[in-house]
């Protein structure tokens, strides 16, 4: 039996001369097989795979040994010997595909110039891919096309030890699952992979063994069927849980109120392209909530903005209780703060520069009956917010305080329809699951009607009465 | 072949707008200063005690300056648009000879500067990159920005009385010999170097960090090998892009250091033209000036669109 | 982002702001420097800048003429402090109007868009289709030199640029979801563009317009020494250089007095523009 692809002992990796980022981690991948490493943001995962690719960023020392291939066991520290791996020991799955590729040379010459012609296009059709492709260069490819265009090479590469850190991160549900066969292709073509993610879905489908990092440190390890099956540790548990295939499906509402929001042959479409939709009928009643997805691309955030009056349809209607905000100025004036977005990005809802408290007291420039000494701790209260938060600037707080942040400033308008466009596609999965559940409690509780725009099909399963695909 | 020739487009229009406005703003001025155009024109021809009332009706006929000023501005602007001139008021020589005479001189000098500029910079610049923060960088750096700092005249003034008041190596002023050229052309070159040390040295930086360098050597490239083969052209595209916006600093560069230097380039015909409010000849002037940068733009433009192919798609066709 | 990425973002700030702080010091010392003697230099100085005294022409430093005589023996300091306002004056100027017709146009092309975006951008273009000094020197030249003609000159050459800067930080701004979601709170269009796009304007362009008042003041000097700028027997120090130009060899100390100032006055704006523009260095590392 070939001896292990990779063995990690006793690595630590130490920010400046200050705290363990990383501590006590042993990981081992078998000879063609899988490894997935799983964790929130910030816990370290990432620092693991560039410590064994000899790529740490500057400021970052690590200790302990890998051994790589049957190869003698090298300090982890020596980034210099790890680098002699590159190429025919260890291979590196970007993060970014596209920044790891030379803008001004044709994918052909950069990639394959030493491969025959013939592997060439033999990698390429495994990928996917035609083999004109080696023409382009690489800033007409998109996202996808770009890993694509890497997995070929590393098909036509000897590297027995893939390196694959962050290979999800910001696709859409239909990318996911190429790149998830992507991978499971290189498993299968007898390549060793060590997998950085955060997405449960994307490891619950690699198999292979699993390890669970929590700030910096393993916390349980197993064959991924096991401890999917039984988790031993509570935060396994929870992680697992938090995948939105897991959730029960919340009540189906059942008010059969006049809608908070309509909207009757919508259509839209840019200049010279077909339309990306066409004919479309909406309808959202108070404390319902309809899910809105389909691909990058598709108009989902499009259709949020004509939803909420700012971009005129191409043709149809909007009603908002009963008014067309595109017709009825007085009713755009009258209900403007009722109809309100929940963006990505939270901390961008907030201007830079300024702290957020000062931005929730602007508020009572358009919403004089506000007040902000009765309203605001309650609501703080009940979204589980420090009021001390709000002396800090958007941009100094957690993904999920950022975003119930802005929750909050949503809810002092009083609203009664709120478009969420991916609210928690840049969250991790626990943080999303309580999100989410925020969410769905304030809709219940208030009457809100909620549009919820996403990619992520077993979570908008999971939590809206409706569901809407666009295009294709 | 289609991004090309609509960068040509658009700087060819480029040139056509700089002349236009060129042309009607000297119209403008030439109708604007104070006095009889007429009696101005028979002063220039026949010297100013010899002009009579008849010699001055003549001319305001001959001239067509009877006519209304929406007329004489159209007949101005297709003479300007055929390459006429006219003739200088101070010389009586056509200006676009006397543009010929000294724009060979200008050439030269600038060719000259320009050469010995990257000269320096090249070389200091890439070794810059390669080392950032070390100490060469941190010496250029000061010396680049102290540079920038000063007026080419201060230059000028500085290298003159090193090199020929001092040292009496080189002469200060003229344009006889090959040795009247040094001091100009290295104080053009050392203006222009100050700048393009630094973009050449961020560019290699820039370049030596980007992400697809580490990969090409996680690929199994040399250090070396990968610099050659993707480090040299990436870092060239900003470098020319720069090359272009440089132009506009040569300009006040050469008129000043021509003036300073007493070296009868067109940036002297232009300022003396100005004192004398020679309007033919400060036009010839400036619209040469104007449609060479143009050209230089387009140059540039043209080198990127072969350097980066990410440039193609700015130009649609 | 975890706990501790947040205080390393906190922290971060602190410590730029210290950077910040640590990097303004020497620009604003010789920035300083110039406004002190553009302020005090005449009230030091008891002698009238364009006095003549062909007695005492040439003379070296002494303590009745601390930085000696020019060739018509006017006094070089008092010419030097006197110079100083009208430079800096002038750039000034030059750089405020720039920076206000240029943020204006910038922002009316970026809100409004369509055909004023465009009207904006082609006359944009269209000054910036004369390199360098060329139009500041034709406009200075034909109007006889003078502050009015030359502030116009300066001024045009410079305002493309904020104008290009701001329409192109403030279109991106108008994209950012802070917009949107007061746009959703029903905020006024002028609270949009005060509020939310004009200080990130304002803050990316400060740099700008420190580097185009050292742009400036070098234009100022190099018009004054062609002859096309402030007229003699105005001091200004462009022209001073050049009045001294053919007695560089007996009057050294003269004739480096007005290049000294150029040179610390332009080096002061420079420096000081680098420092304001230096990037965030405080990326962090993803882990």
């Amino acid at each position: 039996m070939s001896p292990p692809a990779l063995i990690i002992r006793g690595l630590a990796i130490r920010e400046g001369h200050g705290a363990l980022v990383v501590a006590g981690v042993d990981l081992e991948v078998e000879a063609g097989g899988t490894l997935v490493l799983i964790g929130e943001t910030g816990s370290g995962k990432s620092l693991i795979a560039q410590a064994v690719m000899g790529l740490l960023p500057q400021g970052f020392a690590a200790s302990g040994t890998i051994a790589i291939n049957g190869h003698a066991p090298v300090d982890a520290g020596q980034a210099g010997l790890l680098r002699l791996f590159w190429s025919r020991e260890t291979m590196l799955l970007p993060q970014e595909p596209r920044a790891a590729l030379d803008p001004t040379m044709r994918i052909g010459r950069q990639l394959f110039e030493r491969t025959r012609q013939n592997d060439a296009v033999a990698a390429l059709q495994a990928v996917g891919l035609a083999p004109e492709i080696a023409q382009a260069y690489p800033p007409m490819l998109s996202g996808g096309m770009a890993q694509r265009v890497l997995v070929a090479s590393v098909l036509v590469g000897r590297a027995p030890l893939l390196i694959a850190d962050e290979p999800s991160k910001g696709l859409d549900s239909e990318r996911l699952g190429q790149t998830r066969d992507l991978l499971l292709s290189l498993g299968q073509a007898g390549r060793a992979l060590l997998v950085i993610t955060h997405d449960i879905a994307l490891a619950r489908a690699l198999g292979g063994r699993l390890a669970v990092l929590r700030e910096g440190r393993i916390v349980e390890q197993g064959e991924s069927a096991a401890v999917f099956a039984a988790p031993r540790q509570s935060y396994t548990r929870a992680w697992i849980e938090a995948d939105p295939s897991r959730w029960r499906p919340s009540l189906r509402c059942c008010a059969v109120d006049a809608p908070v929001l309509a909207g009757h042959g919508l259509r839209f479409g840019f200049r010279d392209r077909p339309a990306l939709f066409e004919g479309l009928d909406i309808h959202v009643p108070r404390g319902g909530v309809l899910a809105l997805t389909g691909p990058s691309g598709c108009g989902k955030t499009t259709l949020g903005n004509i939803l909420l009056g700012l971009q005129a349809p191409d043709a149809g209607q909007v009603s908002w209780a009963g008014c067309d905000p595109y017709r009825d100025r007085a009713a755009l004036k009258r209900l403007r703060r009722r109809y309100q977005k929940l963006h990505q990005d939270p901390a961008s809802v907030f201007l830079p520069g300024r702290s957020t408290g000062l931005q929730l007291a602007d508020l009572k420039e358009v919403a004089p009956e506000l007040d902000l000494a009765r309203d605001l701790p309650p609501l703080l209260e009940r979204l589980r917010l420090d009021p001390r938060l709000l002396r800090r600037q958007a941009g100094e707080v957690s993904g999920g305080e950022a975003q119930r942040l802005a929750l909050a400033r949503i809810l002092l308008m009083k609203p009664e329809l709120i478009v969420a466009d991916e609210p928690t596609s840049r969250l991790d999965p626990l943080v999303q699951r309580e999100t989410i559940a925020l969410l769905r409690e304030i809709v219940a509780g208030e009457g809100v009607g909620l549009v919820l725009i996403g990619h992520d099909r077993a979570l908008l399963a999971a939590t809206a009465d409706d569901v809407i695909t666009i295009g294709r | 072949m289609r991004p090309a020739l609509t960068l040509l487009g658009s700087r060819a229009a480029q040139a056509a707008l700089t002349a236009w406005l060129l042309a009607t703003l000297c119209f403008g001025f030439i109708h604007a200063l104070p006095g009889d155009m007429a009696l101005r024109i028979a002063a220039a021809r026949v010297g100013d005690e010899r002009v009579t009332v008849e010699t001055t009706e003549r001319i305001r006929r001959e001239e067509g300056l009877d006519r209304p000023l929406a007329v004489q501005y159209a007949a101005w602007l297709s003479r300007v648009a055929t390459g006429d001139l006219g003739q200088s008021l101070v010389s009586r020589q056509p200006v676009r000879q006397e543009i010929a005479y000294h724009g060979r001189f200008t050439l030269g000098l600038g060719a000259l500067g320009w050469l010995v500029s990257y000269l320096i910079a090249l070389p200091l610049g890439i070794a810059c990159g390669f080392a950032p923060g070390g100490w060469l960088d941190r010496v250029t750096t000061g010396i680049a920005v102290a540079l920038a700092s000063l007026p080419s005249f201060l230059v000028g003034i500085g290298l003159i009385s090193v090199f020929a008041l001092s040292l009496r190596w080189l002469p200060p002023a003229g344009y006889r010999t090959g040795a009247h050229m040094v001091l100009p052309a290295l104080t053009l070159a050392l203006g222009l170097a100050a700048f393009s040390v630094r973009i050449i040295r961020n560019a290699v930086v820039e370049v030596r960090g980007a992400f697809y360098m580490t990969f090409a050597r996680i690929r199994g490239r040399s250090a070396a090998s990968a610099f050659r083969h993707h480090g040299v052209r990436n870092a060239a595209i900003p470098v020319a892009t720069f090359a272009a916006l440089q132009f506009a600093y040569m300009v006040d560069g050469f008129v000043v250091v021509e003036m300073l230097f007493n070296y009868p380039g067109l940036g002297e015909l232009l300022v003396k033209a100005l004192l004398a409010r020679d309007v033919p000849v400060v036009m010839g002037a400036g619209l040469v000036i104007g449609l060479v940068y143009a050209g230089v733009n387009l140059l540039a433009d043209l080198a990127c669109l072969a350097l980066d192919p990410r440039q193609a798609a700015r130009f649609p066709a | 982002m975890s706990g501790q990425a947040v205080s390393e973002r906190i922290r971060t700030r602190a410590e730029r702001g210290d950077r910040l702080k640590a990097g303004l010091a020497l620009p604003l010392v010789l920035l300083a420097a110039v406004a002190g003697l553009a302020l005090f230099g005449p009230l030091l100085s008891p002698h009238d800048p364009t006095a003549q005294d062909l007695l005492h022409a040439l003379e070296g430093p002494s303590l009745a003429h601390p930085l000696g005589t020019d060739h018509v023996g006017r006094d070089v300091f008092a010419r030097l402090a006197h110079g100083a306002g009208r430079s800096l004056g002038i750039a000034l100027a030059c750089v405020g109007a720039a920076t206000g017709l240029g943020l204006g146009l910038g922002l009316i092309a970026a809100y409004a868009g369509r055909w004023s975006d465009m009207a904006i951008m082609r006359l944009a273009d269209l000054m910036l289709a004369f390199p360098g000094i060329l139009l500041a020197l034709v406009i200075s030249g034909f109007l006889g030199g003078g502050v009015l003609p030359m502030l116009i000159g300066i001024k045009l050459t410079l305002w493309p640029q904020f104008a290009r800067m701001a329409r192109a930080i403030a279109q991106g701004e108008l994209k950012e979801p802070h917009v949107e979601a007061a746009r959703l709170a029903g905020f006024p269009a002028r609270t949009l563009l005060i509020r939310h796009v004009l200080p990130a304007v304002l803050r990316q362009t400060t740099t700008l317009a420190t580097l185009g008042l050292g742009a400036a003041i070098m234009s100022i000097s190099a018009l004054g020494f062609l002859g096309l700028g402030l007229q003699p027997p105005t001091p200004e120090w462009g022209a001073m250089i050049s009045e001294l130009l053919p007695y560089i060899s007996e009057a050294p100390v003269q004739m480096a007095a007005p290049c000294l100032a150029i040179f610390i006055s332009v080096l002061g704006a420079t420096l000081l523009g680098q420092v304001l523009s230096e990037p965030d260095s405080g990326q962090e590392a993803e882990r």
